[in-house]
């Protein structure tokens, strides 16, 4: 049953482009970019339709069982994480829960409807930018060096004519500098270091032992964490919380929905997605790659899951 | 003390360089401006150092519309220099540092054919803040401390100006442009031999007409360099690189 659970919110993921989460704190994850493993589904998609291969010569379709099919590209990676707290993080998902339902999406339901979506786009744009050095930290840990330069770039680019921010003049086709997806808790993850056990935080939903750490370092990373007044940096997580969050509401009510056991959904999802996340961090670091093909080396340790 | 003709900033070429679909553009730039003013008793000579970003909106490539939030400073040369000989004051120039102010403008663009047009533009700045010196000195044998306020500077600038474009995107333009300024200024204290007094006055410029003269040059991957001169009684110079989206 977890394994349909878990596939429906993955299959969700990758139509969704990000990994809806019940926090308050939290940027939505964006997508991966790299593809994933195939899904056997898509496999059953493509028996479901055979309209779609009917341009195909016919004595391909009819010789289809001579084929020896490589299994290896459909093979589903399951990432698992221990979840010894799980009566704890039950308690704490549903405080969250309840938080997004009462809280938070109401407010950000009327946010949504006054604030235009390019000026909500534009306060999600500013915030990132203030990431950067987040980013910019573990892409040098991570040895990714064109990924730090790219995010150097960005941050300069976007803070100059970008108007501080709210812009993204650096993504733009021209300029092609995409944001670096990468956290201090992927860096642990490249090196190795498995996500310990599950946790939910109040607030900043689901995580792991190893991602508490990004947690914490993000508090000292982020600008925003210096402001000398509480309740200024408050009410800029605030605003970066609701924003966020009418930016993508309907998401986490979909994942919801389709899960049997929305908990187990959500922590098999985020398992999946940090472990998907991890490897493609690690395919980009140069500590990781073969000197002579440039591809991730085949020793290269892998995080314990 | 009169007339602080901080004019509002560069001008740019009289067609937008945003897309013709309609877009925006954004610029960071720098101007070094200087120029003369006068009150009924002195001249004086005014500098400012400006750094200032802008977005702009334009489409069709014949209008545009564009707000500028920047830092500039004021340096006033000799405004604390006395006409007393029994005056003296620690130093003559009035300075300080940067202050924000904001820009609006709009400009419109009437092409002749695909090389020359015309065009105009009017734009105005108004200084969020006060620009404040102080100074101290010995009157008669007594000393003294006063601060000189420059509040509610602003300025309006309008202009004419003809455009030629060059082969490989490269625009250059020129023409008259007309502004006004004004200022009020107050000096805490009457000291004499120091023009400024202790009533407020209202400034304005004295010359009130100029010309411009600049180039925007099309760089790599969207980006655009502006060049502009302009000329009143003194000579400012400054530039922007653009970004195009």
């Amino acid at each position: 049953m977890r394994y349909y659970v878990s596939l429906i919110t993955l299959l969700f993921l990758l139509s969704a482009g990000s990994l809806p989460v019940p926090c308050l704190a939290e940027e939505p994850v964006q997508a991966p970019v790299e593809t994933l493993p195939s899904e056997p589904a898509s496999t059953d998609n493509a028996v479901d339709t055979p309209a779609q291969s009917s341009n195909q010569p016919h004595d391909v379709v009819a010789n289809d069982d001579d084929f020896d099919y490589d299994d290896e590209p459909f093979k589903e990676e399951k990432a698992m994480i221990a979840d010894p707290i799980e009566p704890f993080n039950r308690a704490m998902y549903q405080v969250n829960d309840k938080m997004y339902f009462w809280l938070l999406k109401p407010v950000a339901q009327g946010y949504k409807t006054v604030v235009p979506e390019p000026a909500r786009i534009s306060v999600k744009n500013f915030f990132s930018n203030l990431k950067y050095p987040a980013r910019f930290v573990s892409c040098l840990l991570q040895a990714d060096f064109t990924g730090a330069a790219t995010e150097t770039g960005r941050f300069a680019i976007n803070t100059v004519w970008g108007i501080g921010g709210l812009l993204d003049p650096a993504a733009g086709r021209e300029l092609d500098l995409q944001k670096q997806d990468t956290d201090l808790g992927q860096t642990l993850g490249v090196y190795g270091a498995g996500h310990g056990f599950y946790i939910v935080w109040p607030f900043f939903g689901p995580s792991s032992a190893r991602d508490t750490m990004d947690i914490l370092g993000n508090q000292v990373l982020y600008p925003l964490s210096f402001l000398n007044i509480w309740y200024a940096s408050l009410g800029t997580k605030a605003v970066e919380a609701v924003n966020s969050t009418s930016l993508r509401i309907g998401e986490y009510e979909s994942l919801i929905e389709a899960a049997i056991d929305p908990y187990v959904a959500m922590r098999d999802a985020y398992a999946q997605y940090r472990m998907h996340d991890i490897k493609t961090r690690k395919a980009k670091s140069l500590l990781f790659k073969d000197a002579s093909t440039g591809n991730t080396a085949p020793e290269a340790p892998l995080p314990q899951e | 003390m009169s007339s602080i003709a901080a004019a509002g900033g560069m001008f740019g070429p009289p067609q937008t360089v945003s897309r013709e679909a309609g877009g925006l553009n954004t610029a960071v730039g720098y101007r070094y401006h200087e120029d003369s003013f006068k009150n009924n008793y002195t001249d004086y000579i005014v500098r400012q150092n400006q750094i200032y970003s802008q977005v702009s909106y334009g489409a069709s490539s014949t209008w545009e519309i564009y707000g500028r939030i920047g830092i500039a400073d004021l340096k006033i040369l000799d405004a604390f220099k006395s006409a007393d000989i029994l005056t003296t004051t620690s130093r003559d120039h009035f300075e300080e540092n940067w202050k924000f102010f904001g820009t609006l403008g709009a400009k419109g663009y009437f092409p002749f054919n695909r090389i020359f047009g015309i065009g105009a533009f009017i734009q105005g700045t108004y200084n969020f803040s006060n620009f404040t010196d102080d100074i101290t000195g010995v009157q008669s044998g007594t000393p003294f401390t006063a601060d000189l306020k420059v509040k509610n500077l602003w300025d309006v600038n309008f202009g004419i100006g003809l455009q030629a474009t060059l082969p490989r995107g490269i625009k250059l333009y020129t023409g008259p442009y007309v502004y006004y300024t004004e200022a009020d200024t107050y000096l805490s204290a009457a000291i004499p031999g120091l023009q400024s007094g202790t009533q407020k006055t209202l400034l304005s410029n004295q010359s009130i007409a100029g010309a411009f003269l600049g180039a925007d040059i099309p760089l790599a991957k969207g980006f655009h360099l502006n060049i502009e001169g302009q000329y009143t009684d003194r000579f400012s110079v400054g530039s922007a690189i653009t970004y195009t989206y």
